[in-house]
């Protein structure tokens, strides 16, 4: 296990170190933020200051080598529009969203099991097909319209929760229901796909005509071998959460790592954008090593 | 079960006393469309960190009223030198929110802040460009600013000059602004909210508003469905769509203007006959009350009727597809290249359905004859094609902008716009630049006249671009507030002026 770590983390680091040259050049090529912080009526004599003081003056070589010392120092420079260091801005909304991704996921996942292995137990009965339905709307609803949808209903008509923001517990109701939907229509018809076949294998006739319970059927001896392929579809859903919910946080003020880059892209605040991609990286990195330990954990044939 | 009746009986009473609250509150909040990146008070003409900022926070020498003109703030009076130089006496018993006095060492503090080259402010950069300001100090409550070249408006220019104490850092923006206004600024929990609250020591009237705060949300309908739920009491600068309540929403002139700037110096837009013909092949009218809100007025000049000098008479071209199209062909046969391909630049989310305006413009010049195509830019490639250097090698252009004015004087704009040296200028005038160096110069009735003067030339001799509308803003008010958006609402927002019904 810890030489497979081991070759995990280098394979990771070679990894986000392409991708930090290639995000740095890419993001340089969208042209001189200067015209984007900088009233339009700015003079020539202000545009040339700005300039100076963020180094966008010098030939961009000269910019990355800049950049790739402060890097080796962990020090990923100041951010051109908060005027702070680009990494703390990155850090504290990127504990909003984990906190976002862990507690959706978190219900994602238990609610998903649930519901998609009784739908599978009775394949075409009234639960399944009810499941079925209203996963499939959910995985192909828009997140956008489903937020504006919720609020006008549950904030504006019937005044049950704020329409968005942070603060209480309740501010948190509507954007992690409207983050539920999507990732809980796709994991439950993959938990469902997946129980179907489990289920109808060899050692769970045995079990069944043995007598065993069907809670003990579904929930031990089924769940545990239908999980593997259910584990990576969370796995690809939890990564699009931690790299952030840009509609969610939008529409609900939500301080959150995906708006914040998207932010930063489009005012060309390169620092930002640099740590941000450098964080959510070592974060998914985290987050599939963990996958790979709960492979090995289910299925004992996996060894590393 | 007497102990379930007591709890409820505890609830209902906790209730009662929390709308009672409620009721009583005589805070505010506001929900702006963008979290702050900055709150330094230099960067205070930003629309949000103005509205937040400005005049709450930090106050400026002097402050302009569309209808009572330039009035004293924290200067109480002010006298030309001569020279370039101007006198201001400053206000007594003043004290910034850390306790310390306010005196003229602040002034000059901010003054050399705000144009200083250790940090960019927007307001130095934006107001300031062009000038050298030096200060000398005479005694605690006067200074002596001057200003190279001379500027007979600098008390107007200093409408704009937000001050802060001298000890703030001359090489960082400040996260904690400090300043002399009616509202310290108390928090910013970034991403979340600021709070500010009412200042014990404020020199002025103590304000109804005890405090405010200010959170962010991007999208339109969000930030109205707040205000409707009551979790927010402001939210300017709405979406036309989302205004839909009149008991609430409120629509007024937002300072903003929207035009076409033509390059003169590239065929066949150097051409006077095609740029009327530009002119008269637009049907404004038909943009109001459709892509544009009920109420957008048609323009006739680059700064709003509420500036000095605007030129009520002029009357806007009048949409003549035949008129146009005779006057190209007119210029056609004197040899005026007219059908070169002409481009129409616009910028994206530059205002409310800007693609669907430009598109219906871009219609209406090919109706008349034109050949022309649209290229919709993001803001820096946009800025490419309408401020100098402009390329050597380029083509006939016409860029599509919207400018805002709602400092009341022209020289904000004019300059920029149509001095034959401005950044965004398409003209070379001799005659333009003059009367803008002359309206400069002058005072009271005399600049109103040059600033007049030079409009129509500009709108009748010139036919200097194609200007099109005076645009509206929405904002949204609870009817708990006695507060009425207006033009300033696009640049500041002071809690002072708004009180409860």
């Amino acid at each position: 296990m810890k030489s497979f770590l081991q070759k995990r983390a280098v394979a990771s680091a070679i990894s986000l170190a392409g991708l930090i040259v290639l995000v740095f050049f890419l993001s340089r090529l969208t042209g001189d933020p200067t015209t984007l912080y900088l009233p339009v009526d700015a003079s020539l004599e202000s545009r040339e200051q700005f300039r100076e003081l963020h180094g966008l003056n010098d030939p961009l070589i000269v910019q990355f080598g800049s950049y790739l010392s402060d890097l080796a120092r962990l020090d990923f420079g100041d951010s051109i529009r908060r005027s702070e260091p680009a990494l703390d801005a990155v850090l504290r909304a990127f504990v909003w969203t984990l906190q976002l991704a862990v507690i959706t996921m978190s219900l994602v996942t238990v609610m998903a099991i649930i519901v998609g292995s009784l739908a599978a137990f009775h394949v075409g009965g009234v639960f399944d097909r009810i499941a079925t339905f209203f996963s499939l709307i959910g995985a192909s609803a828009p997140d956008f319209w489903i937020a504006i949808v919720a609020i006008v209903l549950f904030s504006v008509n019937l005044g049950w929760v704020p329409t968005s923001g942070t603060g209480t517990v309740w501010h948190w109701v509507l954007p992690v229901a409207v983050l539920f939907i999507r990732p809980f229509g796709l994991i439950l018809q993959v938990v469902r796909g997946s129980m179907i076949t489990v289920l109808s294998s060899a050692y769970v006739k045995t079990a069944r005509a043995k007598g065993v319970r069907n809670r003990a059927i579904i929930f031990v001896h089924g769940l545990r071998n239908a999980m593997l392929p259910v584990i990576t579809v969370i796995g690809d859903q939890a990564a699009a959460l931690l790299n952030g919910a840009v509609v969610v946080e939008t529409v609900f003020g939500f301080p959150g790592v995906g708006k914040l880059m998207i932010d930063s892209i489009l005012q060309r605040d390169f620092t930002v954008v640099l740590a941000a991609i450098f964080v959510t990286a070592v974060a998914i990195f985290i987050m599939n090593i963990i996958i790979d330990i709960i492979y090995a954990v289910l299925d004992p044939r996996i060894r590393y | 079960m007497t102990h379930i009746y007591g709890r409820a009986a505890a609830i209902l009473l906790a209730s009662t006393i929390a709308g009672q609250a409620v009721a009583q509150d005589t805070g505010v909040t506001v929900v702006l469309s963008e979290e702050l990146d900055l709150v330094d008070p230099c960067m205070s003409s930003r629309s949000n960190i103005g509205r937040v900022v400005q005049q709450n926070v930090a106050e400026t020498l002097t402050e302009n009223f569309p209808e009572e003109g330039l009035q004293p703030r924290l200067a109480t009076s002010w006298e030309d030198m001569g020279d370039g130089k101007w006198r201001f006496s400053l206000r007594e018993g003043v004290t910034f929110h850390d306790g310390s006095a306010f005196t003229a060492g602040d002034v000059a503090h901010s003054i050399a802040r705000t144009v200083g080259d250790q940090i960019v402010c927007e307001n130095g950069a934006k107001f300031f460009g062009g000038m050298t300001l030096t200060t000398e100090v005479v005694d605690d409550l006067t200074i002596d600013i001057t200003a190279d070249p001379a500027q007979p408006i600098l008390p107007l220019l200093m409408s704009t000059l937000t001050v802060v104490p001298s000890e703030t850092p001359m090489d960082s923006f400040v996260d904690t602004p400090i300043g002399t206004g009616p509202y310290t600024f108390d928090e910013y929990a970034v991403g979340q909210h600021i709070k500010l609250s009412a200042f014990d020591g404020y020199w002025g009237d103590t304000p109804e508003v005890t405090d405010a705060t200010y959170v962010f949300r991007s999208d339109s309908a969000v930030r109205t469905a707040m205000v409707q739920t009551g979790e927010a009491d402001i939210a300017p600068n709405i979406a036309l769509q989302d205004a839909t309540n009149p008991e609430m929403d409120f629509s007024y002139p937002n300072s903003e203007t929207v035009y076409l700037r033509l390059d003169h110096e590239i065929a066949p837009l150097d051409d006077v006959r095609v740029r009327k013909a530009l002119n008269h092949a637009v049907d404004r009218e038909a943009f109001i009350g459709t892509v544009l809100a009920d109420g957008t007025l048609l323009a006739t000049g680059m700064t709003p009727p509420s500036t000095l000098g605007y030129n009520d008479e002029l009357e806007p071209f009048a949409y003549d597809p035949d008129q146009a199209k005779a006057l190209l062909e007119e210029a056609a046969a004197d040899g005026v290249p007219v059908d070169t391909e002409i481009k129409l630049v616009g910028r994206v989310n530059n205002w409310g359905n800007v693609l669907e305006t430009m598109e219906a413009l871009l219609q209406m010049f090919q109706d008349v004859g034109f050949n022309m195509e649209l290229e919709m830019n993001e803001v820096a490639t946009w800025d490419e094609y309408y401020s100098k250097p402009f390329a050597d090698d380029r083509g006939p252009i016409i860029v599509a902008s919207q400018h805002d004015n709602a400092k009341g004087d022209p020289v904000f704009s004019m300059y920029f716009k149509y001095n034959s040296e401005g950044l965004q200028s398409g003209i070379k005038d001799e005659k333009t630049d003059t009367l803008m160096a002359q309206a400069t110069a002058a005072t009271g009735d005399e600049r109103e006249a040059l600033w007049r003067e030079l409009f129509t030339h500009l709108h009748e001799d010139v036919v200097a671009d194609v200007m099109l509308f005076h645009m509206v803003g929405f904002s949204r008010v609870n009817p708990r507030l006695d507060f009425t958006p207006s033009i300033k609402t696009n640049s500041e927002l002071q809690l002072a002026q708004i009180s409860f019904k």
